[in-house]
C-alpha cells in the first residue's frame, strides 16, 4: 500500500519536472523556420545539382567514369584538324565536340565522386536543391549546347574527314601491295 | 469441457510507426503474452555487398553510406581503414584526428535518434524534438564540412574529401559546451521519469550468457553489465590516445540488462563522446588531408577483416581483393542484424505493449539490417 502511494508521487513528481523543464522552453524563441516562406542560408560546400559548364568541357569522360551510379552519358565526335574548337578557361586545348552530355539526376547520389576528377573544373555542384519534377524523364539534363543540325553537321564533317584518311591509307597500301599479295580467304 | 484455444499469430509491420523502417515481426501470442516473435527482413535489400564487387573500391564509399544512415561517418570510417588496411597506407595525423571528432560526432548524433525515437514509442513526444533539435546542430557541422547532412561520402581511403571549414573548431566547442547540459535535461525529462521507467525497468532482460551466444555487440551488450568496446580493447585509429570511460548496465531502477539500462548505456555514451571530442578538437595537427590519398586504388592479392565500434556494435568488413581495382568479395558484419536476432529471446512470456519498448531499446536501422 505504502509503495502504491510511493509510485504515483514519484509518478506525479518526476511528471513535473519534465513539465518545469518543457515550461522553460516555452519561452525559447523557435528554432523552426517556416520552409517554403523562409529558407535557410545553405554553407558554400554544399552538394545539390549538379552544373556543368560545357564551354570549358573537353570530353575527356573522366567525370562519367567516376561515378558509381553511371547517371553521367558523354558521346564526343572528335574535331577535325583546321576546326577551332577553342581552349578552356585553363587553357586546355579542346579536341572533342561533346555532342551528348546528359547528367540523370534521378539516379544520381549527389556523391560528388564527378566533381573531383575533372581537369577543367567545369562540373561542380549548386545550391539548387528545390527541382522535383512530375515526370522522371524531366530529370535528364542535357548540358551540351550544339543543336542537332551542329551534332549532324559535326559528324558528317567527321566522317567525311575518316573516309578520306581511309582512302588514303587505302590508296597507300595499294601500291605495294602488287608483290605481296594477300592470304585468301578460306 | 475446457474452452479450445488456440495461439495467435499477429503481424506487426513492415508498415508499423515503430518498427522503425520496413521490418515485420510475427507474433505468435496467447492472449495478450507473446509466445514467440520471428523478425523477418529483406524489404530494404539493396545488394549492397553484390553492387560493391562491381564497384572500384572508391566508388563503394557512396554506397556504405546507405546501409547505416544514421551513421553514414562510422560506415566509411570502418570501410577505409579496411582498405588502407589492405593497401598499407599510413594516414596523416591530421586525418586521423578528423575522423575521430566526426565520428564521434556521428555517435552522439545516431544517439539522439535512438533515444528520440525510443522516447516516441513509449509516448514521450517532447524529448523527440528537443533531441533532434541537437541533432540539427550536428547536421550542420557536417553539412558545413562536407556538403551533405546524411549521406557524406566524407572519408577516403587515405584521406578526407574535404579540409574542415575554419569555423569548424569554433562551431563544435560550442556545441559541446551547449549540450552537456543538455543531456542533464534530458535525464530529467525522460531517464529519470518515473513512467518511462515503469515501461522500460525490468522489460526486455537480456542476460549475459544469451548475449554473448548471440554475438549482440554495442550499447546493447553495455546494458548488459559487459565492459566490451572496441575503442578500447581493440583501438583503431587512434583511439587509445584518449581518455574515456566505457558505461555499461548497473540495473539501477531493475534488473541488469532490462530497456532501461540499455537506454541509459546510450545517454552516458554521448558524455564520453563530448570527452573524446573536447581532447581532441584542440590538438588537431596541421597538414593536408589528401596528401596520402593513392591515385589508383589497386591492391595486392589478400584478405583483410577490420571492425569499428559503430554506434550500435561491432561493424565489421571483410573484404577479398584478388589485386584488381574492384573487389572480389565484400562482406559487412553488420551490428543491427545481428542485435536484431536476440528479439525473440527478449519479447517471451512479455506483453504486446512491451515489444515496441523491447524493439526500440535494440535500436535497429532497417538499412543495414538488410543491407
Ligand atoms: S554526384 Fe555522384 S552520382 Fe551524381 S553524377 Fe556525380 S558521381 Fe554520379
Ligand atoms: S571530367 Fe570535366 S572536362 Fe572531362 S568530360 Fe567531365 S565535365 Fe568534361
Amino acid at each position: 500500500m505504502k509503495q502504491y502511494f510511493k509510485d504515483t508521487w514519484d509518478g506525479i513528481w518526476t511528471v513535473l519536472i519534465g513539465m518545469k523543464i518543457t515550461f522553460k522552453h516555452l519561452f525559447t524563441p523557435a528554432v523552426t523556420i517556416q520552409y517554403p516562406d523562409v529558407k535557410v542560408k545553405l554553407p558554400d560546400r554544399v552538394r545539390n545539382r549538379l552544373y556543368v559548364n560545357i564551354d570549358d568541357c573537353i570530353g575527356c569522360d573522366q567525370c562519367s567514369r567516376a561515378c558509381p551510379v553511371s547517371c553521367i552519358e558523354i558521346e564526343t565526335v572528335k574535331g577535325v584538324p583546321g576546326e577551332d574548337l577553342g581552349t578552356t578557361s585553363n587553357g586546355k586545348k579542346k579536341a572533342l565536340w561533346v555532342t551528348k552530355f546528359n547528367i540523370d539526376f534521378a539516379k544520381c547520389c549527389y556523391c560528388q565522386l564527378c566533381v573531383f576528377p575533372c581537369p577543367t573544373e567545369c562540373i561542380y555542384m549548386t545550391d539548387i536543391y528545390e527541382f522535383s519534377e512530375y515526370d522522371r524523364n524531366n530529370f535528364v539534363y542535357n548540358f551540351s549546347a550544339l543543336t542537332k543540325e551542329e551534332i549532324n553537321q559535326k559528324k558528317t564533317n567527321f566522317e567525311k574527314f575518316q573516309a578520306e584518311k581511309e582512302a588514303q591509307k587505302a590508296a597507300a597500301a595499294a601500291k605495294p601491295k602488287t608483290d605481296t599479295p594477300p592470304a585468301a580467304p578460306n | 469441457m475446457a474452452l479450445k484455444t488456440e495461439h495467435m499469430v499477429l503481424n506487426m509491420g513492415p508498415q508499423h510507426p515503430s518498427t522503425h523502417g520496413v521490418l515485420r515481426l510475427e507474433l505468435e501470442l496467447e492472449g495478450e503474452l507473446i509466445k514467440k516473435v520471428v523478425p523477418h527482413i529483406g524489404y530494404l535489400h539493396r545488394c549492397f555487398e553484390k553492387h560493391a564487387e562491381a564497384m572500384q573500391y572508391n566508388q563503394i564509399i557512396p554506397y556504405t553510406d546507405r546501409m547505416d544512415y544514421l551513421a553514414s561517418m562510422y560506415n566509411n570510417f570502418g570501410y577505409v581503414i579496411a582498405v588502407e588496411k589492405l593497401l598499407g597506407i599510413e594516414v596523416p595525423e591530421r586525418v586521423q584526428y578528423i575522423r575521430v571528432i566526426m565520428g564521434e560526432l556521428q555517435r552522439i548524433a545516431s544517439h539522439l535518434v535512438a533515444l528520440g525515437t525510443y522516447g516516441l514509442d513509449i509516448g514521450a513526444f517532447t524529448p523527440f524534438l528537443y533531441l533532434f533539435r541537437d541533432r540539427e546542430k550536428i547536421l550542420t557541422l557536417f553539412e558545413m564540412t562536407c556538403g551533405a547532412r546524411l549521406l557524406y561520402n566524407y572519408m577516403w581511403v587515405g584521406g578526407l574529401s574535404h579540409d574542415i571549414h575554419p569555423d569548424f573548431q569554433r562551431m563544435t566547442k560550442e556545441f559541446v559546451n551547449y549540450f552537456k547540459p543538455t543531456i542533464v535535461e534530458l535525464d530529467n525529462l525522460l531517464s529519470y521519469n518515473k513512467i518511462f521507467i515503469e515501461r522500460t525497468a525490468n522489460i526486455g532482460i537480456l542476460p549475459i550468457d544469451t548475449a554473448i551466444n548471440y554475438g549482440v555487440t554495442g550499447p546493447m551488450l553495455r546494458g548488459s553489465g559487459i565492459k566490451f568496446d572496441l575503442r578500447k580493447d581493440d583501438p583503431y585509429s587512434i583511439y587509445d590516445r584518449f581518455d574515456f570511460d566505457i558505461p555499461v548496465g548497473k540495473g539501477i531502477y531493475g534488473t541488469v540488462g532490462d530497456c532501461w539500462d540499455r537506454y541509459y548505456v546510450r545517454v552516458r555514451e554521448m558524455e564520453q563522446s563530448l570527452r573524446i571530442i573536447e581532447q581532441a578538437i584542440d590538438n588537431i595537427p596541421e597538414g593536408d588531408v589528401q596528401s596520402a590519398i593513392p591515385k589508383r586504388i589497386k591492391p595486392p592479392k589478400g584478405t583483410v577483416y577490420t571492425r569499428v565500434e559503430n554506434p550500435r556494435g561491432e561493424l565489421g568488413y571483410f573484404i577479398i581483393s584478388d589485386g584488381n581495382t574492384n573487389p572480389f568479395r565484400v562482406k559487412v558484419r553488420a551490428p543491427s542484424f545481428v542485435n536484431l536476432e536476440v528479439m525473440g529471446e527478449l519479447c517471451k512470456g512479455h506483453l504486446v505493449a512491451d515489444v515496441i519498448a523491447i524493439l526500440g531499446s535494440v535500436d535497429i536501422v532497417l538499412g543495414e539490417v538488410d543491407r
